[in-house]
């Protein structure tokens, strides 16, 4: 077959990308074998090829990702990450080990109240030592009292759950209904009014309703005593 | 149904972890078309952002039947990259520096980064200055099919023009950076 160089540039792809027929393929060898400039390009081309293809790819900047995801879901990915977080405790521990996690959040939300001043509002009158001490004792007994009724309403749900979970056969226990199983069909009702991602645990969809309408009652409590 | 378009649909009904798994699955391969076709991080890493906002904002407009999600994704960060390109020029020539486009790109690649610590990303960044020196044309059919590894048909959809073109810009494409290299004393081993 007839070969000359500027047939090796036109089909030099093909060749490399193992393209070409059988035919083709042989003139172009042979041509190459013979011609030092076809044979340098050929060798050239080829190894840088095979060079880009064994390249890592670039590495994007660490934060890129997280970057993106503000850029697009904005404030509702932080809520999903911390849904998520509370969703993993809850898978790993169970109600048992997120109640102890919520208990030791309290508590240091209870110190960290009491220990920082109210700086909102600050009068004269206000910095007298005994005020001080006034506001102090007052402010750490309401957040104690918040904390207690935010730790029993939590305490309220937990034992609900754990309840339901220890629930055994229906012939055990004197069932109040034939089909009611307030685990299946409860979640599942509350849960219609937002929408939540994907496969998720029915548990976990359930405690974060009960907990945040604890938390509005404690707030209606809370206004009501101060 | 493949994984992506599995995870568009969970996308389009407002599920936030299939959007962010969806972005940690296709980042580095955005960021790397990018990087490698502007030879600039800061633009680079722009540039993603960017995609990433239209297709999050276009993504009722992916047809999982017309192909790969990522091949689309592709079509996206492309458009963005040829628009950003224009901008650039538009900008240089108003500054009347018609031919800087090398020089400053060049400017921008090696040795500033600190990834030119190892050997490795020294080839890498000596390749980013060749890139920089060939023709936008040529340089983005070699960077998607060389190093981003995409079939000849995928290049088609992503560049829209017709099969035989996309093969003879990826050939001549390569055939010069092969040259540049070799006069840049760059020699594969
Ligand atoms: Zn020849």
């Amino acid at each position: 077959m007839d070969w000359n160089c500027a047939f090796t540039e036109e089909r030099l792809s093909d060749f490399l990308d193992g393209a070409l027929a059988p035919a083709e393929r042989a003139a172009l060898s042979a041509h190459a074998a013979q011609c030092e400039g076809c044979g340098q390009t050929v060798a050239r081309v080829g190894a840088m090829v095979r060079g880009l293809r064994e390249l890592a790819p670039v590495e994007e900047p660490p934060y890129l990702v997280a970057k993106i995801l503000r850029g697009t879901l904005g404030a509702r990915a932080s809520e999903r990450t911390w849904e998520r977080w509370l969703g993993w405790l809850l898978e790993i521990g169970q109600p048992r080990f997120a109640m102890g996690v919520a208990t030791v959040a309290v508590c240091l939300a209870i110190v960290l109240h009491v220990a920082a001043p109210r700086m909102k509002n600050v009068k004269a009158a206000d910095l007298h030592p005994v005020n001080v001490l006034r506001a102090t004792n007052r402010q750490a007994h309401l957040t104690y009292a918040r904390g207690v009724k935010f730790v029993n309403d939590l305490r309220v749900v937990y034992e609900i759950q754990s309840r339901f979970a220890s629930q055994p056969e229906p012939a055990a226990s004197p069932a109040p209904g034939p089909e009611s199983n307030p685990t299946t069909v409860e979640p599942r009702d509350r849960s219609q009014s937002r929408p939540r991602p994907g496969n998720r645990d029915s548990r976990f969809g359930d405690l974060v309703v009960t907990t945040s309408h604890s938390e509005r009652m404690s707030n209606t409590w809370t206004r009501s005593l101060s | 149904m493949e994984p992506d378009a599995q995870l568009v649909q969970l996308c389009l009904r407002g599920d936030g972890p299939a959007w962010e798994e969806l972005v940690r699955r296709h980042a580095r391969r955005v960021y790397g078309l990018c990087y490698r076709f502007t030879g600039n991080r800061a633009s680079a890493e722009d540039l993603s952002q960017e995609v990433f906002l239209r297709v999050y904002r276009t993504l009722a407009s992916y047809q999982s039947g017309q192909g790969a999600f990522s091949t689309w994704l592709t079509s996206v960060s492309r458009n963005l990259l040829i628009d950003h390109y224009r901008r650039m020029r538009r900008d240089r020539l108003t500054d009347s520096i018609e031919d800087a486009m090398p020089h400053l790109e060049a400017k921008h690649s090696p040795g500033r980064t600190p990834e030119s610590l190892a050997q490795a990303s020294e080839l890498s960044a000596q390749l980013q200055q060749g890139l920089a020196r060939l023709s936008p044309e040529l340089r983005e059919a070699v960077i998607l099919r060389d190093l981003q590894g995409l079939e000849y048909n995928e290049i088609q959809v992503v560049l829209q023009v017709p099969e035989g073109t996309v093969k003879s810009r990826i050939n001549r494409g390569r055939i010069e950076l092969a040259r540049i290299l070799d006069q840049m004393g760059m020699r594969p081993a």
